[in-house]
């Protein structure tokens, strides 16, 4: 991975741990069994998210893409796989 | 005084969509519109966008617009539509994914994203424009009534998956009026729907506007996944 890629990373990451919903921690399960936020409360994070994605990279970006939706694991588990795919979604 | 809403409504260029857009910027509301067509009218208090409403990177670009710029949407009535009356099995296709494009379609992606940032506001308010036409099964408007009566069922879940969140998501089905919507549809034809109404004439901006504005007043804050026809007609 170059110097380019973890930079980009790491800013996608802090930005998933810093609109988590007060209460959650970054690392624990953030959506699925035993996870941290109900549907409702994934949906605002993720709307959430989007918005705070278009504030600091500019451009617009759907975290549910069709992509996304049909992976065998989730994206949207923890911080780890959301911070992936962002990252995808940013290179794209 | 009442502080002004955000209201979008989609399909402003004309008939009922242009009427509530009349009316939001009367009552001293802001107003972002949109439709295929450039803007029937001119307000310092609208903003129109010309799109297709099926269009998912034109709806997420407009609604992101609509925050930036006014920071919130106490308001989305979606209200674009388009018919096509005919038997169903002279129906091409191609007219099929037209009718569902934009009345169902259009409908889910404005609803999921103006719902996006309600649900981060933890209010707001989602009016969606439904017809007659279904619970009375006419004839000759199979593709129009079933794309409705889709928007029916959608608009009942969607009251469910977001209500905890304080947005309220209702449809609205008005009675034929006197919109380009239904200036090709014979008057005989005409006559015969507005019999099987228990009010036998033709719908008003006002009955309309009467609807919307039950659906959004902060009293109203209980009332969700209802479809309420006009003219007496029953789902």
């Amino acid at each position: 991975m170059s110097p380019h890629s973890v930079a980009l990373e790491e800013r996608v990451r802090a930005l998933i741990v810093a609109t988590l919903p007060p209460g959650a921690k970054p690392g624990g399960v953030i959506f699925g069994p035993d996870g941290q936020l109900d549907s409702l409360g994934l949906v605002g994070f993720l709307a959430d998210l989007e918005y705070r994605l278009t504030e600091e990279f500019g451009g617009q970006y759907l975290l549910a893409s069709e992509q996304a939706m049909s992976r065998g694991r989730s994206p949207f588990r923890d911080v780890e796989s959301l911070t992936a795919h962002v990252a995808e979604l940013l290179k794209q | 005084m009442k502080a002004p809403r955000s209201v979008v409504i989609t399909g402003t260029s004309r008939g009922i969509g242009l009427g509530l857009a009349n009316h939001f910027l009367a009552a001293g509301d802001v107003v972002c519109g949109c439709s295929r067509a450039p803007a029937a009218l001119q307000h310092e208090r609208y903003t129109h966008f010309e799109l297709d409403v099926a269009s998912e990177p034109d709806v997420v670009a407009m609604i992101r617009a609509v925050m930036r710029r006014h920071g919130r949407i106490d308001a989305l009535l979606n209200n674009a539509a388009t018919a096509s009356m005919n038997h169903a099995l002279l129906s091409p296709a191609r007219t099929a994914q037209a009718i569902f494009a934009t009345n169902f379609h259009g409908t889910f992606l404005f609803c999921r994203e103006a719902a996006k940032a309600m649900v981060r506001a933890g209010t707001g308010r989602i009016v969606n424009f439904t017809t007659v036409a279904t619970p009375l099964r006419l004839e000759g408007e199979s593709l129009y009534a079933a794309s409705k009566a889709a928007v029916e069922s959608f608009t009942e879940i969607l009251a469910r998956e977001v209500g905890a969140a304080g947005v309220t998501v209702n449809a609205l089905g008005p009675t034929p009026i006197q919109t380009d919507l239904i200036k090709n549809v014979p008057k005989a034809k005409m006559e015969a729907l507005l019999d099987r109404q228990a009010i036998r004439r033709f719908g008003e901006m006002a009955d309309i506007v009467n609807v919307v504005e039950f659906f959004l007043a902060p009293a109203s804050g209980f009332v969700t996944g209802q479809v309420i026809y006009l003219g007496g007609v029953q789902g």
